[in-house]
């Protein structure tokens, strides 16, 4: 698994992320200029073409609204995923927690509860992060307890949540709505929506929640005893076993956050900004989440910044589109060249630091380890 | 020995420079036909990187080879097969799903390719392997050959390639001194043939015995070529590490008072494979002493000190520290001090900086963690103290851990679990690929904490460190104890017999 | 719903359409995996290959072209993945998907330049129903009223097979996935058995794409694998990485997915839903041990460094 370098203690908080930002950033870099290679070559100039981008994600306040709605559920399975790669685990399920998460948050949401509002939404979230920790549960205990890796199992989970959904909103039953035009669920109470940040827009307190939620989890990982066994886990699962940590407990319920946390990125989309279950509403976004988390180099506090550039090129490419007639799904390009750069840069910061590390071995002893002798 | 023939293989001046380090540096050796060649040194000297360079593996950086008078360039591994070169590395290159006779073939070209041909094949490995006394059946999946029969699957598979100049790197390793011994004999067969054979070890005694000259390395350099005849352990030693080498036993208090610290009976449990690892083992610890378990690798040591520390769960028997039952993992460091084998896989935590390996076991305790929260001035304390006592070198605690060297990392893991005062300290290969300052180091630390009364199981496969540090050798052989003895008398040809097996009738056997 | 012959036969010969592009895939996935790479990329790649296929059909005419074109696209993200998890070492899961990304994205975008009107009729493989042969009752509809590349997508996996226990390839590629250190000391090249099988998994992905949209579906519609690339993931699981047990497990989700069209058309009790989630269901149980042990090659996932041994 990706062994991230900074998983010391010492480092202060800001740079973490600068160090672990640095790569990202120069491939992010590097993605633009070739995707503005690819724009070029259909004709239209790359400036102009980014210039529409920046306006749609940025113009005005509107498009801010846009992109941070859009960096929203990005976000939240984002950090789900982060911390997973901490433990050395990687959720390829956000998808199917998305949905999973989704549907319990609008199974709370559409019923009338003899509660306060606040109550009802609170529940109703907390539905849904259990509802995706649920959905995390048969690759956790996988994972965990036989050591079947949690890749292609969570990845069966997405598809498995998908047709569930279908299933959901389709046939007469709890969630489907009767006599819909579209497979749809009915609409989510007033008192469990999320509330509207900006009046007028579609930016919802999901934000606020994400943008928490990131610094408890950083905040956790460095300063929690807890945090200490996940990166043990992650470092050197063999060492935290021989120091005495249950490790497939941790794995379980590193894996069982990172599902609620997808869950969470599912919750935000149905209750605060479309209001039903959909069909497929999920689109690939759990997926995107991923490369989100890479980018940022599993790093929570990274991953704000990292949805919040995918969610502008998001919100960017439709404008973008209208302008200059360049598809928007150029947005998911750059993204997905961003990651490949970053893990091609990867192996080359990789051997810098083999050499360091055998340098300063050599000050002090001969090392025959590495080298075999 | 014998007859040694004209130079089939010179190496002049190789230089190869790895990241950080100079492996070999203008390192020059020959070879006749029909001598066996020795090549010693510690580890770290550049023994098996020259090698791996006549073997084509590496490209020198400076310097030449010659194969037979002729210069030759040696690029790949097919290249030097190609030479007439094979090499038996010191890990198995065998492919464990396929069979020994398609591990032989692997890389080899076929009568009429692309097809391979196995009958051919499997009468010509059934011809070598009677001539050589190998009795392994082509068709046996690898997984399911025992560790002596890969090794001679190994040597097999040099020969299927006609191999001509030989390289063992140290091929004893996984093997008994009987089989050891037939592995000489093969040795000489093929000598007598007109091959030669490059024998790569750090053992002396068995360099004295088969090779016919040798050619000590230390830190890169060539130091010198002696003939066999002209050497001796002191000198070949003193070439080795550039000092004289005393193998004495360190002076030490005598044993005072008899506390039980630790105390097994009818331990037995079963090995990753699912195979009996330890038969009934009984032993007992004595506060203040080490006890040294000698013994080649792999009969059960491993099993045994994971049992301990309560890692490895056991199928019958009981284990008490300080009358306390081991139950499962200790996290106690005021019980139980464990050192592993295998500090990289086992012991640290490559990516955490120094200071969080040294709470890695205490992290959740006060001081270091206060109102749910780790202490980190609590932590750097501590960590800055340990590593003034152990003097390990280190800019300061919170670099990451594998900047440190092999042996200052050891030192972490000592500091560590020493850190608790346990009462019972098992140390398990503790200066396995130290150097010479660090392997003294560890020593020291050792009887230093027996001084402190604390119960010390010393367990290491170099039968001369457990000799001069041990106040009671006991020897394991697969799985069991072959016998007891005292340290102070301690006979080297008793010993070796019980590591092959040999049960030795004590009369205090009954109290161990 | 009447589960007459008729039925049966209809249902097998859509289960032999569902299956064929599977079985492509497969191949590749095999050889990929036995070599120690894994290749969650190949939904990606099958995609680039479907649109490639629909593109070359659509422009040329013929199909032979939109077949090269299909494996080309394939082979060019096989080689991005190979370049990056055997030369650069990189994290095969990622790599993979973020091959999968690209591809949709530039899928989408390819599909909406080139295809405006969306509509993509075009020249579709040619179905093999010689005379006299497709008229037999039962075995007529189901083996002999196949397109060429369904043939195709049987042999290939034999072919396969052979190759991989008869020659001396073959056995190198079963070797290096298991212990790539021996390999290099044999003195084969560990990097070029790796690149090899991975662009070869390339190849048959994007063959497994064409056969997708000209032989199955008969169009192409963005993200039209839907999935189709893990599913053979779980088929190499199934089949214990043997080119044919794989592509018969490949038979046997491609069976699920005809049925399931059918319960759907049939309006029956089951929601059809629960018979597509039938494979990936199947794959959870089979990774958990309820069809057998399950032993993959050895260094599946880990990158190969030369130097440390």
């Amino acid at each position: 698994m990706n062994r991230n370098e900074t998983n010391s203690l010492w480092l202060p908080g800001l740079g973490a992320i600068v160090l672990s930002g640095a790569r990202p950033l120069f491939a992010i870099a590097l993605a633009l200029l070739a995707s503005a290679g690819m724009i070029w070559a259909s004709g239209v100039n790359p400036f102009t073409a980014y210039a529409a981008l920046a306006q749609g994600a940025f113009g005005n306040i509107a498009s801010l609204a846009n992109t941070c709605v859009r960096a929203t559920p990005l976000l939240l399975g984002g950090i789900g995923v982060a911390v997973g790669l901490k433990a050395g685990l990687l959720n390829v399920g956000v998808e199917g927690q998305i949905y999973a998460g989704g549907a319990a948050a609008t199974a709370v949401g559409i019923i009338a509860l003899p509660v306060s509002p606040w109550l009802h939404l609170v529940l109703a979230v907390l539905a849904g992060f259990l509802g995706g920790g649920l959905w995390a549960t048969i690759p956790a205990y996988l994972r965990a307890y036989r050591g079947i890796s949690e890749i292609v199992v969570t990845l069966m989970m997405n598809y498995i949540g998908l047709y569930f959904i279908s299933w959901l909103v389709e046939f007469p039953g709890i969630l489907a709505e009767e006599g819909a035009v579209f497979p749809q669920s009915p609409l989510v109470l007033k008192s469990a929506q999320l509330p509207i940040l900006i009046r007028g827009t579609s930016l919802h307190t999901g934000l606020i929640l994400g943008v928490g939620l990131a610094v408890f989890f950083f905040l956790l990982l460095r300063f929690s005893p807890f945090g200490f066994r996940t990166r043990m886990v992650g470092g050197n699962p063999e060492a935290a076993q021989y120091a005495g940590i249950s490790v497939k407990r941790q794995i379980l319920i590193v894996i069982l956050v990172a599902g609620g946390m997808g869950g969470l990125a599912g919750t935000g989309e149905v209750l605060g900004l479309k209001l039903r279950l959909f069909d497929a509403f999920s689109g690939g976004v759990g997926y995107e989440a991923i490369a989100v988390a890479l980018l940022a180099n599993g790093n929570p506090l990274g991953v704000i910044f990292s949805a919040l550039f995918f969610g502008a090129l998001k919100a960017g490419a439709n404008k973008m589109q209208i302008v200059t007639g360049i598809e928007a799904s150029m947005a998911i390009v750059v993204l997905a060249l961003a990651v490949l750069f970053v893990i091609a840069i990867g192996f080359g910061e990789r051997k810098l630091g083999a050499i360091r590390k055998a340098k300063e071995r050599n000050q002090t002893e001969r090392e025959a380890q590495a080298y075999g002798d | 020995m014998h007859q040694t023939g004209e130079t089939v293989l010179r190496m002049t001046g190789i230089t190869k420079q790895f990241p950080g380090i100079l492996a070999n540096d203008n390192v020059s050796l020959e070879l006749r036909a029909g001598e066996v060649l020795g090549l010693l040194g510690e580890n770290g000297a550049g023994k098996t990187t020259i090698m791996n360079i006549l073997y084509g593996l590496h490209k020198p950086d400076k310097g030449e080879i010659y194969v037979s008078g002729r210069k030759v360039e040696i690029t790949s591994p097919r290249q030097a097969v190609d030479l007439g070169i094979g090499m038996v590395h010191q890990q198995f290159m065998l492919v464990d799903q396929l069979t020994a006779l398609e591990n032989a073939i692997l890389g080899m070209p076929t009568a009429r390719p692309p097809l391979i041909d196995l009958e051919s094949v499997r009468v010509r490995f059934e011809k070598l392997a009677k001539e050589y006394q190998i009795l392994i059946d082509p068709s046996t999946p690898v997984w399911q050959l025992p560790v002596g029969d890969k090794q001679w699957l190994e040597i097999l598979k040099q020969l299927f390639r006609d191999a001509k100049i030989l390289i063992l790197d140290e091929p004893t390793a996984v093997l008994a001194p009987s089989q050891a011994q037939q592995l000489f004999k093969k040795i000489r067969q093929l000598t007598e043939e007109g091959g030669s054979v490059i024998f790569i070890s750090h053992k002396l005694d068995e360099v004295l015995e088969i090779t016919d000259r040798i050619t000590v390395l230390r830190d890169g350099h060539a130091i010198g070529t002696i003939m066999t005849e002209d050497a001796t352990p002191s000198n070949l030693a003193q070439m080795m590490v550039g000092r004289p080498v005393y193998s004495d036993r360190k002076q030490r208090p005598p044993l005072e008072t008899k506390q039980e610290m630790l105390v097994i009976e009818d331990l037995c449990c079963n090995d990753d494979r699912g195979i009996p690892a330890l038969k009934n083992l009984n032993l007992t610890v004595y506060a203040g002493e080490i006890v040294g378990v000698a013994g080649v690798s792999g009969n059960g040591q491993k099993e045994l000190a994971e049992n301990i520390a309560g890692l490895r769960q056991k199928v019958k028997g009981t284990i008490r520290i300080n009358d306390k039952p081991v139950t499962g993992v200790i996290r106690d460091t005021s019980l139980l001090g464990y050192i592993p084998e295998d500090k990289h896989k086992t012991g640290l935590v490559a990516n955490f900086s120094v200071e969080e390996n040294m709470i890695l076991k205490i992290f959740d305790t006060h001081p270091f963690t206060r109102w749910g929260l780790l202490q980190g001035d609590a932590v750097r304390r501590t960590a800055g103290a340990l590593i003034e006592e152990y003097d390990i070198k280190t800019p300061d605690s919170t670099i990451p851990v594998r900047h440190l060297s092999g042996g200052n990392q050891q030192k972490v893991v000592i500091a560590r679990e020493i850190n608790g005062k346990p009462v019972l300290l098992v140390a398990s290969q503790p200066t396995r690929g130290l150097d010479l300052g660090a392997v003294e180091s560890v020593h020291d630390i050792l009887l230093r904490e027996r001084s402190r009364g604390t119960a010390v199981l010393f367990i290491s496969a170099e039968l001369q460190e457990v000799m001069t540090l041990s106040d009671r050798i006991i020897v394991m052989f697969e799985g069991e104890i072959m016998g007891e003895l005292d340290a102070e008398n301690a006979n080297v040809n008793l010993i070796g017999g019980m590591m092959l097996g040999h049960r030795e009738e004590h009369k205090d056997r009954a109290r161990i | 719903m009447e589960i007459s012959l008729s039925f049966i036969s209809d249902w097998l010969a859509a289960s032999i359409r569902s299956a064929a592009p599977l079985m492509l895939v497969s191949v590749g996935g095999v050889y990929v995996e036995r070599t120690g790479i894994f290749n969650i990329g190949m939904e990606g790649m099958m995609l680039a290959g479907a649109l490639a296929a629909i593109a070359g059909s659509f422009f040329t005419g013929s199909t032979f072209v939109a077949t090269i074109c299909a494996m080309a696209a394939g082979g060019v993200l096989g080689i991005a993945h190979a370049y990056l998890t055997v030369s650069r070492r990189a994290n095969q899961i990622i790599s993979g998907l973020a091959i999968n990304i690209l591809a949709l994205g530039a899928t989408n975008m390819l599909f909406a330049r080139l295809f405006p009107a969306v509509k993509t009729r075009c020249r579709l493989y040619p179905v093999l129903a010689p005379e006299g042969l497709h008229d037999i009752p039962f075995l007529g509809p189901v083996i002999f009223s196949q397109s060429v590349i369904i043939w195709i997508a049987f042999i290939l996996p034999l072919a396969a097979a052979w190759v991989m226990y008869r020659t001396t390839w073959g056995l190198n590629i079963r070797a290096v996935g298991d212990h790539p250190h021996a390999v290099a000391t044999a003195g084969l090249s560990v990097f070029r058995l790796k690149y090899v099988g991975v662009i070869l998994s390339g190849l048959c992905s994007g063959l497994g794409g064409s056969a997708l949209v000209l032989s199955e579906l008969g169009y192409f519609a963005p993200n039209i694998t839907a999935g189709r690339g893990f599913i053979v993931l779980a088929a190499l699981v199934v089949g214990k990485w043997n080119p044919i047990w794989a592509a018969v497990a490949c038979l046997f989700f491609g069976g699920a997915d005809a049925l399931q069209l059918r319960v759907q058309a049939f309006g029956a009790v089951i929601p059809y839903q629960f018979l597509v989630m039938l494979p990936y269901l199947l794959t959870i149980a089979a990774l958990a041990g309820f069809v057998g042990r399950t032993v993959g090659p050895k260094t599946v996932g880990q990158p190969y460094d030369p130097e440390r041994l």
